[in-house]
């Protein structure tokens, strides 16, 4: 398995990210995986406002002015003579991802910006700043909520 | 700052009693790696660092790095979710362990053996956007450049996003046939209007080949179109805790 792993690299048709990146990490491991019971959870809480915060970006008329944008731009290089159907054409033979690449994928780096910003304790808004800062609370959250546990135990039962 | 507060359990995932771990040098979040044990399960623990919180993004590669690292050696493991502490080592037993022991077992019979594989499609941007004015006249006629108002731009974006969810009625479907997979998948809702599918697989260890190779000519028949990323061999991230 491991050597399919190594061997598969050669493939140009897909991207396969080995090791994986911080962007697919946080994809692929946050909001996943055995969660016990609610005082467990209070340990995840700086994690679940990063991800919150990235469905809302995603669903926000953001969206809607990124994508204009990429459209509008389109027609920049447009006007350079080509017509479209030429650079559809053109487009599927090079296979490439074009100046449009980046314009989009706003949440994404917005997790990671969280993800990365603790080092750095950057704090360019209110929530990031809070699910970084949280995070010295979860630990002694944990050994509470032990506490806690016991007097909830009959509601459990 | 010194501190006499427990360092803690960090639980990376449960394995069978008895599982064997190596000790990785160069993953900092498994120092003091150990198996805290109750019968047939355990949990894979590590104390973590006291002098500064965890969340830290090399935290997170180090969660899912230690993970993958059993898995692909072979060894079944339920993934927690990241970011679990527990006070002790007892603790882990008697409330993590002890109460759902019957649970973890099944669970991990259900693994055993397995493999998740995830595929995410993303459709070429600019070959889409270039698909959808090609067949969408109203659309090619709102754009404006830099001079459109906003309320232009809103419009256009909102039908570009429109446009590209009727592609993805079409191209999705047609993928995810083409992947296979059979019952042991799961699909995520798309988390961009670009997306057209983002689906984890578990899959059997000794079919993985077979897998890659054809996500691989999946690929290869939508280059230019629409570019595939795939990732694993990793931990049954997505199907695990469902209960």
């Amino acid at each position: 398995m491991t050597s399919a792993a190594v061997a598969q690299r050669r493939g140009s048709y897909i991207d396969r990210p080995t090791p994986s990146s911080l962007a697919d990490v946080v994809e692929l491991i946050l909001d996943k995986g055995l969660v016990i019971d609610a005082y467990i959870r209070v340990s995840l809480v700086g994690i679940e406002v990063i991800t919150i915060d990235a469905r809302i970006v995603i669903a926000s008329v953001d969206t809607y002015l990124r994508f204009a944008e990429a459209t509008n731009r389109l027609d920049l290089y447009e006007k350079g003579g080509k017509g479209l159907d030429e650079l559809t054409a053109s487009m599927a033979e090079k296979g490439a991802s074009g100046k449009t690449k980046g314009a989009i994928g706003g949440a994404k780096e917005k997790v990671k910006e969280f993800v990365q910003g603790d080092d750095d304790e950057q704090e360019d808004d209110g929530s990031s700043g809070d699910g970084a800062r949280r995070r010295p609370r979860s630990r002694q959250s944990a050994s509470s909520a032990r506490r806690r546990r016991s007097s909830n135990e009959d509601e459990e039962e | 700052m010194t501190t006499s507060v427990d360092l803690g359990c960090y639980v990376f995932g449960i394995v069978d009693a008895g599982a064997r771990l190596s000790t990785p040098l160069d993953i900092p979040l498994a120092a003091g790696l150990r198996l805290v044990e109750h019968d047939a399960v355990a949990a894979v623990v590590s104390t973590p660092p006291a002098d500064r919180p965890l969340g830290r993004a090399s935290d997170l590669l180090d969660h899912d790095r230690l993970l993958a690292d059993l898995v692909v050696s072979g060894t079944a493991v339920l993934p927690m979710r990241f970011g679990t502490v527990l006070p002790d080592d007892e603790t882990v037993a008697a409330e993590l362990l002890a109460p759902r022991q019957e649970d973890l077992r099944h669970q991990l019979e259900y693994v055993r053996g397995k493999v998740q594989f995830t595929v995410k499609a993303r459709y070429e941007q600019e070959a889409a956007l270039r698909e959808v004015l090609a067949e969408r006249p109203d659309i090619a006629a709102l754009r404006g450049g830099d001079d459109a108002g906003f309320h232009q731009r809103l419009q256009l974006g909102e039908r570009v996003v429109g446009a590209l969810e009727k592609l993805r009625a079409t191209d999705a479907p047609a993928l995810l046939e083409e992947l296979g997979g059979g019952p042991d998948h799961r699909e995520h809702p798309p988390a961009a209007p670009d997306d057209v599918v983002h689906v984890a697989y578990l899959i059997a260890a000794n079919e993985s080949d077979g897998f890659v190779r054809r996500v691989e000519e999946a690929g290869r028949q939508r280059a230019g179109r629409i570019r595939i990323r795939l990732m694993g061999p990793s931990p049954a991230y997505d199907f695990v805790g469902d209960n």
